[in-house]
């Protein structure tokens, strides 16, 4: 029984095609792929649209953004296996730099779309400096606290508009023609879908390479890495920069969208609904991530009709799902390749 | 006189009020292999933590190649070229047994984050470098063919192997063996002989901590002796098995009052 699921497993019959595939069939596939995932808004199809929401907004907020966070957030979680329970204050970080920018200075969306990354960025080095010299549980709670300490800091400061947040904050410029309006969310949606696109292309690339090694040593045995020549201190630090630069591009263009940002946005659920996302697609798997993150921000929106009970069943399909398969939708496991001996 | 490798001078360390190791002095020779021998809780693998960087000492001093480590994080001294075997097998059970070699032999890469982010040519470069490193390294150890499987889930002896060449990745100068045999049949400890012959010939020193004595006595040069952290013995293999203090630190001491 087991064999002929093995046989049929999909993941293995795509992976094997993969490995066979030209670098033309690749890119045909990548393109297709990628086309189709732009074309989503068009497809007026019943059974995916969310009937009480538009669809298109959801695309926008929250499965592609989401989608982002997961995927910055795997980088600490599942490649490093660091526990970050505050990764909101990244996504805060950005949309507060969007706000602020966007709103007191006529800088250049793209210009400030940096300067979000790069605060992201700095949060990362100054929480990441003194709290990666721990680990486990102890960096967990550190993490935490951080998450809650950037949202109050947001609260209590007037000139960043206090609790009540800031209004009126500037959607991007216009791209090829392409007006960012409330009317139409179609354009913020192809926007994140770029930068998640970007920041898939880097994350790849660098989980194939040193970096990625160094990160899955140090989540496999922090010890044996470090006696192994890996600087582990410096690869956890990276870890926490780029998943704080990712949440923090996510955050700039949310709040370039929404038009006005308060405290509240940014508090604990979301950490841990992103979290969620990345233990419920497959820890250290970035498909797997992906996938679980346009899950669990679509089945919300699709379960709309039940009123009241929505997240009662959400809550319950997630129990029953992680008990189905504890290691995620699509697990990490690596595809093995085994040789005779010859 | 050969030329020291290793060195470690009067060492001692203290956790809490007990000594685990109390002014040891030991050294490897260039392309010597030495054994470091001893009860259990002698301060065996005690003096590997400590030279890899991983405790600091209380006081004494080590060096490699003449060069001091006190004092440097355990990746330094592995880059420096002192890398380790475990007791107890430690892989990264989750990678592959390259990816587990490669991962060591990064260690002697220069290129940075960046440059891995953009494909630098150096980062290039370095990549075939680990890689081809690792392939070979496979090879010397006879474990090409497991290449692509995950180090979890390879037979245990060929997880034994795999530490050793993860360790030699690293271009050790001294390569530290925790118990290599731990758990082989006499082909596999015979084979274990070999491969550790073959690793000095390749021009790395070994510093080898073992219970199995056949073993022992068959491959190093020299063997030193551990007892409650002091050094009771240092000689060849057929001095050590007549030295009366070896034989009461194995078997226990008469009781001379009576």
């Amino acid at each position: 029984m087991k064999k002929i699921l093995v046989l049929f497993n999909p993941r293995d019959r795509f992976g094997d095609w993969w490995d066979r595939a030209t670098s033309l069939q690749r890119g045909m596939f990548r393109l297709v792929l990628i086309g189709l995932f732009f074309a989503l808004p068009f497809i007026n199809n019943p059974v995916i649209d969310t009937p009480e929401t538009s669809f298109e907004s959801v695309l926008f907020y929250p499965l592609v953004m989401f989608a982002i966070m997961a995927v910055g957030l795997n980088v600490v979680v599942g490649k490093s296996g660091i526990l970050d329970l505050g990764y909101v204050a990244f996504f805060a970080i950005g949309a507060y730099t969007q706000a602020v920018f966007g709103i007191f200075t006529d800088l250049n969306f793209w210009l400030v779309l940096l300067l979000g990354m790069g605060f992201a960025m700095l949060a990362g080095i100054l929480l990441g400096v003194p709290a990666l010299r721990l680990r486990g549980d102890y960096l967990a709670i550190i993490t935490l606290g951080f998450g809650e300490i950037v949202r109050i800091i947001a609260v209590n400061t007037e000139a960043i508009g206090g609790a009540a947040g800031l209004t009126g904050i500037p959607s991007p410029p216009p791209i090829l023609g392409m007006e960012f309006s409330v009317q139409d969310l179609r354009p913020y949606y192809w926007l994140s879908l770029t930068i998640l696109l970007l920041v898939l292309w880097g994350i790849v690339r660098l989980s194939h390479r040193k970096p990625g090694r160094a990160w899955e040593a140090i989540r496999e045995d922090e010890d044996v890495a470090a006696f192994m020549g890996v600087q582990t201190f410096r690869y956890k630090l990276w870890a926490f920069v780029i998943g704080g630069a990712i949440g923090g591009a996510a955050g700039v263009i949310y709040a370039s969208q929404i038009l006005s940002i308060e405290p509240k946005m940014f508090e604990l659920n979301l950490s841990i609904m992103i979290l969620a996302c990345v233990v419920f697609g497959g820890m250290g798997n970035i498909w797997g991530v992906i996938f679980g993150a346009v899950l669990l921000g679509y089945l919300p929106e699709k379960l709309r009709f039940l009123t009241d009970y929505r997240i009662l069943i959400f809550g319950i399909l997630m129990v029953v799902m992680m008990n189905l398969r504890p290691n995620g939708l699509i697990p990490r496991k690596k595809r093995e390749v085994i040789l005779e001996k010859i | 006189m050969a030329r020291k490798v290793l060195e470690v001078n009067d060492l001692t360390i203290k956790f809490g009020g007990v000594t685990a190791l109390n002014g040891v002095t030991i050294h490897v020779d260039e392309a010597e292999i030495a054994a470091l021998i001893g009860p259990n809780g002698a301060g065996k693998t005690t003096i590997f933590n400590v030279v890899t960087g991983y405790y600091a000492p209380s006081s004494g001093n080590f060096l490699l190649d003449g060069k001091s480590l006190v004092g440097q994080r355990p990746h330094a001294i592995a880059r420096q070229g002192l890398s380790r075997t475990f007791q107890n097998i430690r892989l990264f059970g989750d990678m592959t047994a390259l990816e587990n070699v490669s991962t060591a032999a990064d260690g002697l890469n220069k290129s940075g984050l960046i440059g891995s982010l953009f494909g630098s040519p150096r980062s290039r470069r370095d990549e075939f470098n680990s890689r081809k490193k690792a392939e070979s390294l496979l090879q010397f150890i006879g474990l090409e063919h497991r290449a692509g499987q995950l180090a979890r889930n390879l037979p245990y002896g060929d997880q034994r192997r795999l530490e050793i060449a993860r360790a030699l990745a690293l271009n050790p100068k001294v390569l530290l063996l925790d118990e290599p045999a731990a758990g082989f049949n006499p082909q596999e400890k015979s084979e274990l002989g070999q491969l550790i012959r073959k690793i000095r010939e390749v021009g790395h020193s070994i510093l080898l901590i073992e219970h199995d004595m056949s073993l022992v006595m068959d491959v190093s040069d020299r063997v030193m002796v551990l007892d409650f952290g002091n050094k009771i013995a240092d000689g060849k293999p057929r001095e050590i098995q007549r030295d009366q203090r070896v034989i009461d630190a194995y078997l226990g001491v008469a009781d001379h009052d009576s």
